[in-house]
């Protein structure tokens, strides 16, 4: 898995791709709580590029943005497909962030 | 499990679990497994093993043994084995799926994606192992 940051005007983008599992997804969480702890409130995650994500994954997604949520933010999801977007569907994650097909359009709403 | 069927044992740590995908996406391939199917397999195998890895001899170690062989009715059969403590992850409560954002628990997803992705799957007690069974289907949208 690789994480790319690009600071913007008003969030962070992590483009993130190749596969999120057991031994790496600690590593996406560590990124967002980096830019949290600067004060960042909205972090997107374009995830055209990420191919596979297990339940490691899902419970970091889930715990940044509660953590962004309970400081007034948000994590906001782009590019969602393939397995990824499955589980996140199976699990009725999909349906607590906000999802957009990318990041322009999320961009867009903040 | 009917010959022929191919095994191999690894440490039960998060580290041997690519070479466990691997070794039965061998399996998969000969199957029959739709290519777009692989990684639902991967994520299966992912979950019941960092279980293993986890609590099956924490805080000691130990060995994890993966079988597989073609099953008939298109499909694949997989168990995974180990010689740890008495542990059915199957018993869990599954998780509440209805909750908002704030309070949805973050854990008890793992189990749930295995029993969505898989055909069936069974635990059971043999001596001193347990046993996790599980059949994949070569063509799920034809399965389900």
């Amino acid at each position: 898995m690789n994480i790319e940051p690009t600071e913007l005007e008003k969030a962070v983008l992590l483009k993130v791709t190749g596969r999120m599992d057991a031994e790496n997804a600690h590593e996406f969480e560590q990124a967002c709580e980096h830019w949290i702890t600067h004060g960042t409130k909205h972090l997107i995650a374009d995830l055209d590029g990420l191919q596979y994500v297990s339940s490691m994954g899902l419970r970091c997604f889930l715990s940044v943005a509660q953590k962004l949520q309970s400081g007034s933010g948000s994590l906001i999801l782009c590019g969602l497909h393939g397995l990824p977007r499955q589980v996140f569907e199976m699990t009725r994650l999909i349906g607590l962030f906000p999802v957009f097909d990318t990041t322009q359009q999320a961009l867009a709403t903040l | 499990m009917d010959p022929p069927v191919k095994r191999l044992t690894l440490p039960a740590s998060a580290g041997s679990i690519s070479a466990f995908c691997e070794f039965v996406r061998g399996g998969a391939v000969a199957a029959g497994v739709a290519a777009r199917e692989f990684e639902k397999l991967d994520l299966v195998l992912e979950e019941i093993l960092i279980n293993v890895a986890r609590y099956a001899y924490a805080p000691e170690t130990g060995v994890v043994e993966v079988a597989y062989a073609p099953a008939g009715d298109r499909k694949l059969r997989v168990e995974i084995a180990d010689f740890g403590r008495v542990f059915n992850p199957l018993e869990a409560d599954p998780p509440d799926l209805s909750r908002g954002l704030a309070d949805r628990p973050i854990g008890g997803l793992g189990v749930f994606l295995v029993r969505s992705m898989v055909d069936s799957i069974d635990y059971r007690r043999e001596g001193d192992r347990n046993i996790l069974s599980f059949t994949f289907p070569v063509d799920p949208a034809a399965a389900k």
